[in-house]
């Protein structure tokens, strides 16, 4: 019974430029992803359905469907977009810091203003790496351990440069570190802290965090 | 919570007396699914079946999942207090290890039920929480009990007294949530989960210790 269809064949050479279709379904995708944002934001990641963001989108369910294979993929997705741009504005911010202390502050301020306008969409994100199911597939994703490294990286730079010593106990302080920048964001999302009031509060907290490993 | 001794003869006595008992119910299935389920795997609905009741009679006691989630912990958590209370006083050694025995009571604690208390803090960011509800975070007897014991610190001359002990104590909660995301990510046990937190509390106070 093996026989090669046309059809596969077809999907097997590869593309030369984009076919009308592929431009098409990446319109699509757009158009899902941008609804789909909106939804999680307004709702949460519980009180969005795929009925309701396939209506936001102005298409069938099963169009949604054609695109993402569940609800979890289409927010996986999302949350992938955002931390590789977050990725890329915190590794910017570093190289601009003086010394480590510095730098980190300067990460955790790209991370805050980078979800200063989408902290609605940062708590649907808390939400779901809380969660049984959703959680290890969130917190696992190469773009979300790609910003733990960071922290892991300032660090271990500040060692090679003398600037913290030998024994700072680099992956534990860096741990502590990414936690302790996210831990902040509740006070941003339910009590509208200010990025000067967070900003104020990271300082105090990397200065407690990093003084056991000050050399001398 | 109590029942009222003055009005149990009472004759809208039996009425409330069910009313209690839907109540218990409810909260005792309630506590099974978020245990099971987690926050978001667990409806109304399905804590009503659980709990052999309908999903009308939940609603008129509870307003939310989350209220009955808040319940649940509340009741949980009143009588580890009433231990900490207790033992407290009594706890010897540094302040760094007296706060590593306080939480490694609550560890010891939640081991048995740990996605219950996942449950806890995924339902701090809930949309339908009502303004009553209290998740994780809203809980001030954990952070009286770390003030109280960084306050003796700092009599002792273990913690710098220009330290803005809010900051501690809010570090120290941080670390204490984030520890149990080792149950999601590797599904650490409880052992673990004390280890990591007591090279925690010692990092930490490391930063807040006198400088010398």
């Amino acid at each position: 019974m093996k026989h090669i269809s046309p059809n596969q064949v077809a999907a097997d050479t590869p593309a030369r430029a984009p076919t009308r279709r592929a431009l098409a379904k990446q319109q699509t995708r757009l158009k899902v992803l941008a609804a789909a944002r909106r939804l999680f934001s307004e709702q949460g990641y519980e009180g969005a359905t795929i009925r309701d963001i396939a209506a936001a989108a102005g298409m069938s369910t099963g169009a949604v469907f054609a695109n993402f294979t569940d609800k979890s993929d289409l927010f996986r997705e999302i949350m992938v977009d955002d931390m590789e741009a977050l990725n890329a504005a915190m590794r910017d911010a570093a190289v601009r810091g003086r010394g480590v202390e510095d730098a980190l502050l300067k990460v955790f301020m790209a991370g805050y203003t980078f979800y200063k306008s989408r902290l609605q969409l940062a708590r649907a994100a808390f939400s779901v790496s809380w969660d049984k199911d959703g959680g290890p597939s969130l917190r696992g994703l190469p773009a979300s351990l790609a910003l733990e490294d960071l922290f892991t990286e300032l660090l271990s730079d500040a060692v090679t440069r003398g600037e913290l010593s030998q024994e700072a106990e680099v992956k534990l302080r860096s741990r502590m570190l990414f936690d302790t920048y996210l831990s902040n964001f509740p006070q941003a999302i339910f009590d509208g802290w200010s990025l000067d009031a967070l900003q104020a509060r990271a300082r105090d907290q990397i200065r407690i965090l990093l003084a056991g490993a000050r050399r001398g | 919570m109590n029942a009222d001794v003055d009005t149990a003869s009472r004759p809208p006595a039996s009425r409330q007396s069910q009313k209690e008992a839907t109540r218990l119910r409810v909260l005792n299935a309630a506590r099974e699914l978020f245990d099971t389920h987690g926050y978001q795997g667990t409806t109304i609905r399905e804590i009503a079946r659980h709990a052999g009741v309908a999903v009308g009679s939940v609603f008129t006691t509870f307003a939310s999942k989350g209220e009955i989630l808040s319940e649940v912990m509340q009741a949980r958590l009143d009588p580890l207090y009433a231990e900490l209370d207790r033992v407290m006083p009594h706890l010897r050694g540094s302040t760094a290890d007296r706060l590593r025995t306080m939480f490694a009571i609550h560890f010891e604690f939640e081991a048995r039920h740990v996605r219950l208390f996942l449950s806890h803090i995924a339902a701090a960011y809930d949309w339908t929480l009502p303004p009553g509800a209290k998740p994780y975070g809203h809980t001030p007897r954990l952070q009286e009990i770390i003030r109280e014991t960084l306050q003796k610190g700092i009599e002792q001359g273990e913690v710098r007294a220009d330290c803005d002990l809010q900051e501690i104590v809010d570090l120290l909660m941080a670390a204490y949530a984030w520890t149990y995301r080792l149950v999601i990510t590797r599904e650490a046990g409880t052992q673990a989960m004390i280890d990591a937190m007591d090279r925690q509390i010692g990092l930490v106070a490391e930063g807040f210790a006198p400088r010398g």
